[in-house]
């Protein structure tokens, strides 16, 4: 157990080098230019945008400026082009706003997946299967940016109250209550949008999974033994069935930084998602390659601990 | 069974949860009437985020949006483009002018040229001008002042670069001993003072000035690198406009510190200073000296003549108390930075900037919004409106739905949509034309666009007006030049290119394209045929793609298209000039200066001509526009330039695009009438369109007034 821990921690470190050095190059090899240099601009002379890569270190060798940038990265030292802000703190403040997004998310995600895949594998074939199956496809196929105009029109339109952003915009001083209860309304369609998508997505595998366990013996055996069907479905079958869902625990962790783009574009919600978006159209380096770093790190810690928790699962694993 | 309960149980309660939060939220209805406060508030909507609020570091559309509201500059426009004083009072430009008595050249009198009879020459020439032509003695009638300058001693260190230009290899000495020069003050700018002069001290006294002479250099170094070198020291002549700003004595800074002309001075040393890194340069490089005379007057001089100059002083004023070295230092030791390294760009002022504009910098939460409040002790008198808020929401459509539900103030209009919303009773609408246009650019280095009758054919050839129609639903103007259309220098006679296909195949014949059995237009074997190119991400640049690539295999030229992603369209296309033409746009300032998309000398690769447009006449009209200062004599050379671009049809042009913005119906203006009555009126635009002019007057009332003057 301990030396698969410090092998896997081993593996990690190197991975994560090279996804580090691939990741720069990437960046570094795609066109353009930090929106600070400006080459259409006529007030941008040769010299001036001489001296911003200079400032940004652009002018330097390709390692020396890796050198440089993970230097920073690690006394914490980066700063955004953009703004000349400290990237981590950035990185965080959007962190912190992104995780209520993520959390109510994920919460209805891996919840509601369950019950409506598990149906649907039982009842395979009846209406209730077909008619999952249809929405989910649609839910599944329709950009979630469509929904989210549509549900935005038709709020604003019917409700006459705000949905845009993370708080009612000027409402003033309110009781303490009132802002915590504005701020939680505006969480409410961003959220259950993004959830749609994943529970659409999720009960697709929940059903695959269960009509795949279903047929085993030991269902049937629990089944032949007078059980009640809920108790086989969801204690004898679901156990089974959840292992290649502990994989796919393990991956969401990166899902953390990566927010979701088009939503909080469309709602306006100051998060990972839409800086990350907007610093790449910028060519704002550090922070595209910070949040990568980041996600990298992620990844890896994700896969990790599904690995452990295939362990602790799967009595069948021994290491 | 419990796994299935909880699992159904949960989500059910999280939604309730959320659900139940609609009821504490208060609607629309009850926000304003709950909050009085909001009608006097101004909230503007904003697809992207400023960058930084410090005007001389910034350079995006957003933040200056922003600093134009917290900073003011000396002067500004006025509703017909005028300058107009804001810090500064008024001001005066007027020249002083310099050049080298010359030992080689003879006068027309005869005898060589010293200081005495050169003066001695203008002076009487002043004094009796008969005979001479008008515009000689209308650069007599200019001389203030003439004053005889000694001879003069100097150095300068000049450095030699290694053959790529990029290392210093040497540094020379240069000695300079200059020959008396004569000093001419200038009550106004003139830049023929030397070429009718020339009519007094002989055709080649100024020309035949030979500087190398009076240069010597330590360690010597070859005679051609010394004679490039004496030319920039000892210039000939030296043309040095000048302006005189007068400042207000009222104005402050939101911190109560009053402004002063040592603010001005040190706004320009920040930009110029490299450590700012400041996108403004190129604005005040032609400047030679920023002089303080007293704490409300303040002297420009510029090395050369430089029309735009005087525009470049509506930039904001920087407080020198809160950003100068001690200051700087400070805040870096408060922060434990380093200080050496600590600049402008690395300050908080960049997003708590203080400035002595009309709105008090308040709050700014990145990608959420930007507010400020008014500043009581604005010298004209504090804005109606409380506060000023922008909140930075990133899709159009959001937008939409904010300014219906009243949490927003304004929404620009798309095009497809002003038809709509032009009629919409509960709004007040706007529109004008933008300051920029887009054409059709063609690669001139390459045939066939090296000829003349086939870049017109291929103009001829389009369906401009089909393109405005259909493409941009109308909201477009037409246009045949480089200068913006609300403006003078813009000449609205000349005609457009007609539509006229058949024209065009017989301007392509005489250009001795014949159309083959196929159709294809053919000269010496070989079809026309090239590729038509655009950048990405924009809709309407590519349906005038595909509008071109038509119209133009109709008369029986092979077109190909081509879709590029923004920045290898411009680093590997555009800058390479590797293209055959290209569909792009222009973003215009006021001022007519064309120097560096037209000018000949600006066609290397990286430079904005990248057409490869080279006129000799088209140059010297650029140059006299650069350096002329007085408005009609420009604006008639302008006209000149319009004219023979669109003569020489370089590029295709195409349109402006004008834009609508919706306002609300219950926001007025509220000023006070001539016997001083207050009254409210209705907003109405400037000549370009601008409705946001007398921002600082506007007010949102909740019962529409009786209206003084019902249009």
């Amino acid at each position: 157990m301990v030396s698969f821990i410090g092998r896997s921690m081993v593996q990690k470190t190197v991975t994560l080098f090279f996804v580090s050095i691939v990741s720069f190059l990437i960046i570094h090899l795609a066109p353009g230019e930090p929106s600070q240099v400006d080459p259409l601009n006529p007030k941008f002379t040769p010299e001036m945008v001489e001296r911003f890569r200079k400032e940004f270190h652009l002018d330097k060798p390709l390692y020396v400026q890796y050198i440089y940038f993970y230097r920073d990265l690690f006394t914490g030292k980066i700063v955004s082009w953009k703004d000349n802000q400290s990237v981590l703190i950035k990185i965080w403040e959007r962190f912190l706003n992104s995780l209520p997004l993520f959390i109510v998310g994920t919460i209805l995600t891996w919840t509601l997946s369950f019950p409506v895949g598990i149906r649907s594998a039982i009842f395979r074939g009846g209406l209730y299967d077909r008619s999952a199956t249809f929405l989910s496809y649609l839910l599944i196929s329709i950009p979630g940016f469509f929904f989210a105009y549509i549900l935005i029109i038709l709020v604003v339109t019917t409700l006459h109250v705000p949905v845009i952003g993370m708080e009612t915009f000027g409402l003033g001083a309110s009781s303490w209550g009132n802002m915590l209860m504005d701020r939680i309304w505006h969480l409410l369609i961003p959220s259950v949008l993004g959830a749609t998508g994943g529970i659409a997505v999720l009960s697709r595998y929940v059903r695959s999974q269960m009509l795949e366990v279903e047929g085993q013996d030991y269902v049937r055996t629990a089944r032949a033994k007078g059980l009640p069907p809920d108790q086989v479905h969801y204690k004898h079958a679901l156990r089974n069935a959840l292992l290649p869902f502990v994989t796919m625990f393990g991956l969401i962790l990166p899902g953390l930084i990566g927010g979701s783009v088009i939503i909080e574009s469309i709602f306006s919600w100051p998060g990972m998602g839409r800086m990350a978006y907007e610093a790449i159209l910028a060519r704002d380096y550090p922070i595209i390659l910070t949040v990568n770093f980041i996600s990298a790190v992620l990844v890896l810690a994700g896969t990790f601990i599904s690995d452990i928790l295939y362990l602790v699962v799967d009595p069948r694993i021994r290491l | 069974m419990t796994t299935k309960r909880l699992l159904i149980l949960i989500p059910t309660l999280v939604i309730l949860f959320l659900f139940q939060s609609y009821l504490w939220v208060p609607t629309y209805e009850e926000q304003t009437k709950g909050n009085p406060d909001r009608l006097y508030e101004y909230i503007t909507p904003s697809l992207g985020d400023a960058t930084s609020l410090n005007p001389i570091i910034s350079s995006n559309a957003t933040s200056s949006q922003i600093e134009s509201l917290v900073f003011e500059g000396l002067i500004d426009r006025d509703d017909e483009l005028r300058f107009r004083g804001r810090v500064a009072r008024s001001w005066e430009i007027f020249e002083e002018a310099y050049f080298y008595m010359n030992p080689e050249a003879s006068l027309p009198e005869g005898g060589a040229a010293d200081a005495q009879r050169v003066v001695h020459i203008l002076s009487t020439a002043r004094e009796r001008p008969e005979g001479l032509t008008p515009e000689v003695r209308a650069t007599l009638e200019r001389i203030k002042e003439i004053v005889r300058m000694p001879p003069e001693a100097r150095k300068a260190i000049r450095r030699l670069k290694s053959s790529d230009g990029s290392e210093t290899v040497q540094e020379i000495r240069v000695d300079i001993q200059a020959p008396p020069r004569i000093k001419l003050v200038l009550s106004e700018v003139d830049q023929d003072l030397f070429k009718n002069l020339s009519n007094l001290l002989g055709e080649d006294y100024f020309r035949a000035f030979d500087p190398l002479p009076f240069v010597t250099a330590e360690p010597p170094v070859d005679r051609e690198i010394l004679t490039e070198w004496a030319a920039e020291l000892l210039p000939s002549v030296e043309h040095n406009p000048a302006i005189i700003f007068h400042l207000r004595p009222d104005v402050r800074f939101h911190d109560g510190h009053i402004l002063s002309a040592d603010d001005v001075r040190f706004t320009y040393q920040a930009i110029m200073d490299p450590a700012n890194l400041s996108p403004r340069v190129s604005d005040y490089e032609p400047v030679k000296t920023v002089d303080v005379i007293d704490p409300l007057t303040l002297r420009i001089v510029y090395q050369r003549l430089y029309s735009p100059a005087l525009g470049t002083w509506g930039m904001g004023i920087l407080p020198e108390h809160l950003l100068n070295r001690t200051a700087l230092r400070k805040e870096a030791e408060a922060l434990g930075r380093d200080p050496e390294k600590f600049t402008m760009r690395q300050s908080r002022f960049d997003r708590r900037p203080v400035g002595s504009g009309p709105f008090i910098f308040e709050d700014w939460e990145s990608d959420q919004f930007i507010s400020l409040k008014r500043f009581e002790g604005y010298w004209e008198g504090p804005p109606h409106y409380h506060r000023y808020v922008m909140r930075i929401i990133p899709d159009l459509l959001t937008q939409e739905m904010e300014f219906y539900s009243g949490t927003l103030d304004n929404y620009t209009v798309q095009p497809h949509q002003v038809e709509r919303l032009e009629r919409d009773p509960r709004f007040q609408c706007f529109s004008g034309t933008s300051f920029g246009y887009t054409y059709i650019g063609y690669n001139l280095r390459r045939p066939p666009f090296d000829d003349v009758r086939v870049r017109r054919a291929l103009g001829m050839a389009l369906n401009v007006g089909q393109i405005i129609e259909f493409v941009l639903y109308n909201q477009g103007e037409r246009i045949t030049g480089p200068f913006v259309i609300q403006t003078d220098y813009y000449d609205r006679h000349i005609p457009p290119l007609p539509y006229d296909p058949q024209g065009a195949l017989r301007l392509l014949g005489e250009a001795g394209w014949q159309r083959n059995e196929k159709g294809w237009l053919e000269k010496d074997g070989k079809k026309l045929e090239f590729t038509l190119i655009t950048n990405s991400g924009n809709d309407i640049r590519k349906a005038v793609l595909a509008i071109a690539q038509d119209a133009w295999k109709q008369i029986g030229i092979d077109v190909r298209t081509d879709v590029l992603e923004w920045s290898v369209f411009i680093q590997e296309r555009v800058n390479k000039h590797d293209f055959d033409a290209l569909v792009l746009g222009w973003v215009m300032g006021i001022e007519p200066d064309l120097y560096q998309i037209w000018h000949s000398s600006q066609t290397h690769p990286h430079q904005l001509n990248f057409v490869g447009f080279k006129n000799p006449e088209a140059d010297d009209l650029i140059v006299k526009i650069r350096q002329e200062y007085d408005h009609e004599k420009q604006v008639a050379y302008c006209h000149q330039l319009h004219e023979l671009i669109a003569q020489e049809q370089p590029y295709t042009f195409l349109y402006v695009g004008k834009w609508t913005a919706v306002l609300d119906k219950r926001i007025l203006i509220k000023d006070l009438d001539q016997d001083g009555v207050m009254q409210y009126r209705k907003i109405t635009p400037t000549k370009t369109g601008d409705y946001t002019f007398h921002f600082n007057k506007w007010i949102k009332v909740s019962d529409m007034p009786q209206l003084s003057t019902e249009e």
